[in-house]
């Protein structure tokens, strides 16, 4: 007897041949994903008051993704970056993130900018259940804890850990008035909680705190915000606002005399901060750049010794990426390299990373597995990047830096900043 | 045209009566929509005040005060909402709106005050404001302020349509008034002129066909019209 028959064959092949026709099909079918290439969604700020952010992160996502389609891509797929506008109003990046999963079908978000814009964004992805939302240029909770946190993978150090850090070390050098400027938002709720928290473990509370507007300029006048602080008497003050306006603030303190130490975080942009009080330095005879710290959550960008900085400035070189938009704020002072586009930098090559290990046919299901599998990489950036035990934020590090001639350096004697005789 | 002085004084008390119709329906017009509009305003502080209430209680308890204030941010948006703040169960301000500070008036409080209250705030402006306890005031209140120049824009808005409306038909009262008086006063003065005319004080004050007009009417005025061409006729002989 012939238990393989003629007919049991083609029935066989047909079988098969339509097994493989679906399965091309559904590769196919998940979004974002084409023979070719891959595409990722980012909404961020690249005109107004906060474009430096969005151009810079993009600037150096860019330099790393160029470079890796100039060697073929992931798996032979290009990566394409769609970045839409959103000038640092949350509404609008609701709209941006709607065109970027609905219409345009991303396979998932990159690099969106800001404690507000993430905080909207969210409830969509938990919603529509599709994309994931990788290394947000914030360090706020949200993204961070339930019931997103699983939405999200983070890089960066969160605000709380900065602004811990930076009350630690500077109760520790005497300074037990601590006041707050902080942007009327989520983002500057987000790190008045962290400095709350961090005086309350010493004991201490804020002394003093006043707001201002998301999206003030430069030119804006900040002399309510420094009467109502400088009433408090602090030993210091503790910035969590956008480089425009913490650089306005700055000028307005010093002009009337108010010459405390005054701390920023991560998201202020300290060489874009710097280079408005560099001019106006100029301008008025008197330097605005004393007294300033500012952390980071990536190293110095002139730390050449790291293999990251030296690559990224290399690529930076080589292609000289641009921003998708035009400058919308002429005239505003703009760097080759930034520790925004660092931090886009390295977003963009542990997202690499995470595609290369996602494979040659890549879902969505399988990104949160293959971003789970990061243990110990080295991005060469001084730290190794992992996510630990259902952790979703890769990097705890927190660089804090101070201006020394002009330019910030990373700090190597907290007891410079010492006062009232403390160690 | 040449008003009967018979009519002056009635037609002076219709303007006097129209203008007290317009200015009463004007004012209870300012009242109705006044007291409309407050009450919605006020009914809309509660409940947005109510809203992030309840939303707060999952926010406060699940998640991030950060997230409480993208959700006061949200609201701020609102047209009409002029701020928003929340404060613990210690009466402390943990999520707000102002810029540069909290008001003073409203940072001696300590969120206690939950009933509606009319402020008026340097630099914001006169609201009312209403608050509402997060989880039975065992974690603290939400409170929410309404800008009243939002309402007194909106009144002002309705009022002036309504005030608007009413001053057309005013005029167009006078306007219709003077017609129908000039109307009926035409016949009086033709009845003046005829008789004026029989008394040959002005011998050609009508034309013919005026005349035979005015006797021919089956009013008042061609009653007395025909009565002064009788009394005429019995004076000269003449037979009726």
């Amino acid at each position: 007897m012939r238990l393989v028959t003629a007919g049991w064959m083609r029935t066989s092949a047909v079988a098969w041949l339509l097994c493989a026709l679906f399965a091309v099909q559904a590769q196919a079918a998940e979004d974002g994903i084409t023979d070719h290439d891959i595409l990722i969604g980012m909404s961020a700020p690249f005109k107004g008051t906060s474009a430096n952010l969005g151009r810079e992160l993009y600037r150096g996502a860019m330099a790393c993704f160029l470079d890796v389609n100039a060697a073929g891509g992931v798996h032979g797929r290009l990566l394409n970056l769609r970045a839409y506008d959103d000038g640092y109003q949350p509404q609008r990046t609701v709209t941006n993130t709607l065109q970027l999963l609905q219409t345009d079908q991303a396979f998932l978000l990159f690099g969106y900018v800001g404690t507000d814009a993430v905080e909207r964004t969210l409830p969509i992805l938990q919603k529509l259940q599709s994309a994931l939302l990788f290394f947000p240029l914030t360090g706020a909770e949200a993204q961070r804890r339930p019931p997103y946190g699983a939405l999200a993978f983070n890089l960066r150090a969160s605000y709380r850990q900065e602004t811990a850090g930076l009350v630690d070390h500077l109760v520790a050098v005497g300074h037990e008035r601590i006041a707050v400027f902080y942007q009327a938002d989520a983002y500057g709720r987000s790190g008045w909680v962290g400095i709350q928290d961090g005086l309350k473990k010493h004991g201490l509370h804020i002394v003093g705190e006043a707001t201002y507007a998301r999206g003030a300029r430069y030119s804006d006048t900040f002399d309510r915000q420094v009467t109502i602080l400088a009433a408090a008497h602090p030993d210091a003050i503790i910035s969590i606002g956008a480089h425009a306006a913490t650089a306005g603030f700055i000028r307005a303190a010093r002009r009337v005399g108010l010459n405390v130490l005054i701390a920023n975080i991560s998201f202020n942009s300290s060489s874009s901060m710097l280079a408005l009080l560099k001019a106006s330095s100029i301008e008025d005879g008197r330097d605005y750049t004393k007294a300033l710290i500012n952390t980071m959550v990536v190293p110095d960008i002139n730390n050449v010794e790291l293999r990251a900085v030296r690559e990224y400035r290399a690529l930076i070189d080589r292609y000289n990426p641009q921003p998708p938009f035009e400058q919308a704020t002429p005239g505003e002072p703009t760097e080759r390299y930034s520790s925004i586009g660092l931090e886009g930098f390295l977003d963009a090559r542990l997202l690499v990373e995470i595609l290369q290990r996602l494979g040659a046919n890549p879902t969505r299901a399988g990104l949160a597995a293959a971003a789970a599998s990061i243990h110990g990489l080295d991005l060469g950036a001084g730290f190794t990047a992992s996510f630990l035990q259902g952790r979703n934020q890769a990097s705890d590090m927190v660089y804090y830096n101070s201006t020394v001639g002009g330019r910030f350096q990373m700090i190597d004697d907290w007891g410079q900043f010492a006062i009232h005789g403390a160690k | 045209m040449k008003t009967v002085k018979l009519f002056r004084g009635s037609l002076f008390g219709i303007y006097l009566l129209f203008g007290l119709i317009a200015v009463s329906t004007s004012a209870l017009c300012i009242y109705t929509v006044n007291k409309q509009l407050s009450h919605e305003y006020a009914v809309n502080s509660v409940t947005i005040s109510h809203a992030i209430a309840n939303a707060s209680q999952d926010v406060l308890l699940t998640r991030d005060v950060s997230s409480l204030q993208a959700l006061l941010d949200q609201y701020h948006e609102i047209q009409g909402v002029s701020y928003l703040y929340v404060t613990d169960e210690h009466g402390d301000f943990i999520a707000h709106t102002f810029i540069p500070e909290v008001p003073a008036e409203i940072f001696s409080e300590h969120g206690k005050r939950l009933e509606a209250v009319e402020r008026n705030l340097t630099g914001i402006g006169e609201v009312i404001e209403v608050g509402s306890p997060i989880v039975e005031g065992l974690a603290g209140s939400v409170h929410v302020g309404m800008d009243e120049s939002m309402v007194a824009l909106k009144i002002r808005s309705a009022v002036g349509k309504q005030v608007y409306l009413i001053s057309i038909l005013f005029i167009l009262s006078i306007a219709v008034s003077f017609w129908l008086l000039n109307r009926a006063t035409t016949p009086l003065h033709r009845l003046a002129d005829y008789a004026r005319q029989l008394a040959g004080l002005q011998p050609k004050a009508l034309t013919e066909e005026e005349t035979v007009a005015l006797l021919g009417r089956n009013d008042e005025a061609g009653e007395l019209a025909r009565l002064y061409r009788h009394l005429a006729n019995s004076q000269s002989g003449v037979q009726p």
